[in-house]
């Protein structure tokens, strides 16, 4: 134990909180506070609080009521409380520890034993916050060692493709603008930040598969023929191939979005994309952001077949399904984003 | 008899309530003084409304508290009762205990006041 430490001595009684900090003035700093609306400010200031003792019955905000917002904003995983009440009514003190307080004790408590049990949680709560930091850590060092891992394979295809990397990278930036969008304005698609995140890694690999297409076709000046397209065609699910013999080089998440994204960002919501003629929700939100992500940049960028077309010619084009027919909610996201993407896109 | 002595006498439990404040003689002396200012504060009448008495439970539930903390023995276990009747309804036995101990309690008080 050390005077690094703070305790938080929460009641409105003067000698309870007296006697409290007497038995812990040595060996912790403490603050003290009359009633739950006082504790809250001090926890919600840049104090930091190693353990809280909370009196029940107080004016203004009682124990219970002290708890709930706690539990409420996620504020009592860190700080450990103990209820320190005179209270014997066993109800109460059950509720106590359903609210969250790690222990009850009631006065008059013997001091020694108090500053036992108390001490012992701190500790508790420090290692196990040093734990949490440590697998922290370790999580975003496996995260980028997993992005590493998604951009060279990503990079094996700028030498395969005379479009070069740039593509893969300006989809990133789009399928992150537009899955955001999409997210926050449909609760049937919403996803947190970190998932959000995790597509567009996955977004890179879509034409992973291109590896596979041969050069003559691949790097073709002039429209495919109908054998020809047919074998580019394939890029979709020889992609497919690739991550499946390589599965374990990124987290189950990881992989999963960039299979699916590998498979279906050439599937069309009216049925009529490939390689297996998904339609509608069959095909992933993911999916379908990347599609048209993938066709606004092919529109915008010059090829060894077309020249680069203006931006506004290019999302008329993907209004008039041009590309194919996309998600309306889609479209109607991406107009949302549409001057964004414009003066994001290539800047 | 120095203070100590005198509310050992009235069945107080001063080396308790020492040991609990780590022999802090200082200390404790003055927490009975702020006893003296929390009866006064939270003071509960014998006349009680014997038909909404929650905020004379939390009284009682105050002074309890306190007492106990500072091992004043008698008003502790008082108060405990009286408690424990008023929040199983029973206003009438509590006001009777109520009316018991507060003699002893005017007795201790009156001893901490003398001392200060």
């Amino acid at each position: 134990m050390d005077k690094e430490k703070t305790i938080l001595i929460v009641d409105d009684i003067e000698i309870n909180r007296a006697v409290l900090n007497e038995i812990f003035k040595d060996e912790y700093n403490t603050i003290e506070a009359c009633n739950g609306l006082e504790a809250l400010k001090i926890l919600n200031s840049n104090v930091e609080i190693s353990a809280m003792l909370l009196d029940l019955v107080m004016p203004e905000m009682n124990g219970f009521e002290t708890l709930r917002e706690m539990s409420r904003t996620g504020k009592i995983k860190s700080v450990p409380v103990f209820l320190i009440t005179a209270e014997e009514s066993q109800d109460m003190l059950l509720e106590g520890y359903h609210l969250g307080a790690v222990d009850v004790i009631t006065k008059p408590f013997m001091a020694h034993f108090l500053k036992h049990r108390i001490g012992n949680v701190i500790e508790l709560y420090r290692y196990q916050n040093e734990l949490e930091s440590i697998v922290a850590k370790q999580v975003e060092s496996i995260n980028k060692m997993n992005h590493s891992m998604v951009e060279t394979l990503a990079t094996l295809i700028e030498f395969r493709d005379c479009e070069s990397g740039e593509h893969v990278k300006r989809i990133c930036g789009l399928t992150k603008i537009l899955m955001t969008q999409v997210s926050s304005m449909y609760p049937e698609y919403r996803l947190s930040k970190e998932e959000i995140g995790k597509i567009v890694t996955s977004s890179v690999l879509h034409d992973v598969g291109k590896i596979a297409i041969p050069d003559n076709i691949l790097n073709k000046p002039g429209r495919l023929t109908k054998e020809e397209f047919e074998i580019m065609k394939q890029h979709t699910t020889k992609g497919c191939e690739i991550l499946q013999k390589i599965p374990h080089i990124m987290d189950q998440g990881l992989y999963d979005y960039s299979y699916d994204i590998c498979r279906h960002h050439h599937e069309r919501w009216d049925g009529r994309g490939y390689p297996d003629g998904l339609s509608g929700d069959d095909i992933s939100i993911w999916a379908q952001v990347v599609s048209v992500a993938d066709v606004y940049d092919a529109l915008t960028a010059d090829r060894v077949y077309k020249k680069a077309f203006g931006h506004e010619t290019a999302v008329e084009m993907i209004h008039n399904g041009d590309c194919g027919i996309f998600n309306p909610k889609v479209l109607e996201a991406f107009d949302m984003v549409v001057d964004r993407i414009k003066k994001e896109h290539r800047s | 008899m120095d203070l100590f002595d005198e509310l050992k006498a009235l069945d107080v439990d001063v080396d308790a309530g020492l040991q609990r404040l780590n022999g802090n003689k200082n200390l404790y002396t003055r927490l009975l003084g702020s006893f003296v200012k929390t009866i006064n504060e939270y003071y509960v009448q014998p006349d009680f409304d014997g038909n909404d008495y929650k905020e004379t439970t939390d009284r009682a539930h105050a002074i309890k508290g306190a007492s106990g903390n500072l091992s004043i023995t008698p008003i502790y276990e008082a108060y405990t009762q009286i408690v424990d009747l008023l929040r199983k309804d029973q206003p009438e036995q509590a006001r009777e205990l109520l009316k018991n101990i507060i003699p002893i309690q005017d007795k201790i008080i009156e001893c901490i006041n003398k001392c200060m």
